[in-house]
């Protein structure tokens, strides 16, 4: 896997998607939602998959929206992210069997969503190079990827009222995801999974396998390339 | 005598400012320089200030594209597909509904009738193509062959010199003639000698090849 992620300029997040990461933390209480895995884990293993299906609709619930914000960044594509959120999902489920409390369920979870995002960003890549690009994309610049994710960036809907307003976020949105691709593939993931996924570095170390303090430089760096390509305002 | 610390560096305040926006307690030596330098703290506030836009940015993204409405169809999206988790695969019938349902569709004498019929061409069909293969009929599909299976092709060969004027007919059955000169032979003959009386005028009227020869000699 770790040869085609990084044909794919992406990392590769440590081995199998279910697998429990190698290096155990110190020990801490564990997180309701780790609990709750725990609970629905132990309601599966007696075959009480009414109750355990129930019970799993609360952490669909609390992790959802952060799962759409991670999957959008790396797809940069809203159908493409609830699909692969979906996939995430379900995938947690139906493996909730390997789930050890050693690691909270959000960086089990994270992880898992990461490399169905991985896949579909190679799926991806492999596609595009079937695909003959027309002549306003050609003009554009870029591989056919980051022209794809700077048009969803500069089409996104906005919330904003004033038509002035939204004009100038959407441009802004758009360089921020060009300068954003722009990122070597650890330091993106590194920084989209702290900035964007809210993971603290020794999380982000155990869900891609890195150490935390290289964690910490792949942040700083990629935070200080991005300034540099928005010229420090974004 | 007053010891200043150095500034902090970049790398020490993008630290500072994911500790404080995850509500961890900053590293005491820069939170005291943050507190005492004034450059230090602009540094810290404008790197806040450009790390805040991109998140909010992107969660402004994000809340758009996936409104309240959408997010409640993902859940229930992802309930119906958990439902089917840990069920047996359903084996799906192939070809579809409607082609089994064509299939069931009682048949009647006039559909049997016409199966039987297209069956007997389609079989007609066959057994002609395999024929006409087998026992090669017409001349054209042998015509640079002198081999022994060309017995039929011979007969219809005698059959055709047998209408040609004398000449024409000596000279087909010459075995060493090929049939291709033969026929550029006759042309020729025929071209020398216009029998045909309504073309003699015209063949009169049209120079000829041998008179402008001799012409030019």
């Amino acid at each position: 896997m770790a040869g085609a992620a990084a044909a794919a300029g992406t990392p590769a997040v440590a081995t199998s998607a279910t697998d429990v990461p190698a290096r155990l933390p110190a020990s801490a209480p564990l997180s309701d939602d780790s609990r709750l895995a725990v609970d629905i884990r132990g309601m599966v293993e007696r075959g009480d998959l009414e109750d355990a299906r129930q019970q799993f609709e609360g952490l669909v619930v609390a992790h959802q929206r952060r799962a759409l914000r991670i999957a959008f960044q790396y797809l940069r594509d809203a159908a493409e992210a609830d699909e692969a959120v979906q996939d995430a999902f379900v995938k947690v489920f139906s493996h909730i069997g390997s789930y050890r409390e050693a690691w909270p369920f959000e960086v089990w979870f994270t992880r898992i969503l990461i490399n169905g995002c991985l896949d579909r960003r190679k799926a991806r890549v492999r596609r595009d190079r079937w695909i003959v690009p027309s002549d306003d994309t050609t003009t554009a610049g870029g591989s056919l990827s980051d022209r794809r994710a700077f048009a969803a960036a500069a089409n996104a809907p906005s919330t904003q009222a004033d038509p002035e307003a939204r004009l100038l976020a959407r441009e802004r949105r758009a360089r921020m995801t060009a300068a954003v691709e722009r990122l070597e593939g650890r330091q993106r993931t590194v920084f989209m999974l702290c900035h964007y996924g809210d993971c603290t570095p020794r999380e982000v170390g155990a869900m891609i396998g890195l150490n935390e303090s290289t964690v910490r430089v792949h942040l700083f760096r990629a935070a200080r390339k991005l300034r540099a390509l928005l010229g420090g305002q974004p | 005598m007053i010891v200043r610390t150095p500034h902090l560096q970049d790398e020490v305040i993008f630290e500072c400012y994911y500790a404080a926006r995850r509500g961890e307690t900053l590293d005491p030596p820069a939170a005291e320089h943050l507190a005492d330098c004034e450059g230090c703290a602009r540094r810290y506030t404008d790197a806040g200030a450009f790390l805040n836009t991109l998140s909010e940015d992107a969660e402004a993204e994000v809340s758009a594209l996936f409104p309240p409405e959408r997010l409640r169809a993902q859940q229930q999206e992802i309930s119906r597909r958990l439902e089917l988790v840990g069920r047996a695969a359903r084996v799906i019938s192939f070809p579809g509904r409607s082609a089994a349902a064509v299939a069931q569709k009682p048949r009647t004498p006039a559909t049997r009738l016409t199966r039987w019929l297209a069956v007997a061409a389609a079989a007609g069909l066959f057994v002609g193509v395999a024929a006409g293969t087998a026992f090669n009929f017409g001349p054209r599909f042998d015509v640079a062959h002198d081999g022994p299976r060309t017995g039929a092709n011979t007969a219809a060969r005698q059959a055709i010199n047998a209408g040609r004027p004398a000449r024409l007919s000596s000279a087909a059955v010459a075995p060493a003639v090929d049939i291709d000169d033969m026929f550029m032979s006759d042309l020729e003959s025929v071209l020398d000698r216009p029998h045909t009386r309504e073309l003699i005028a015209f063949d009169q009227l049209t120079p000829h090849l041998r008179d402008v020869r001799d012409f030019a000699r």
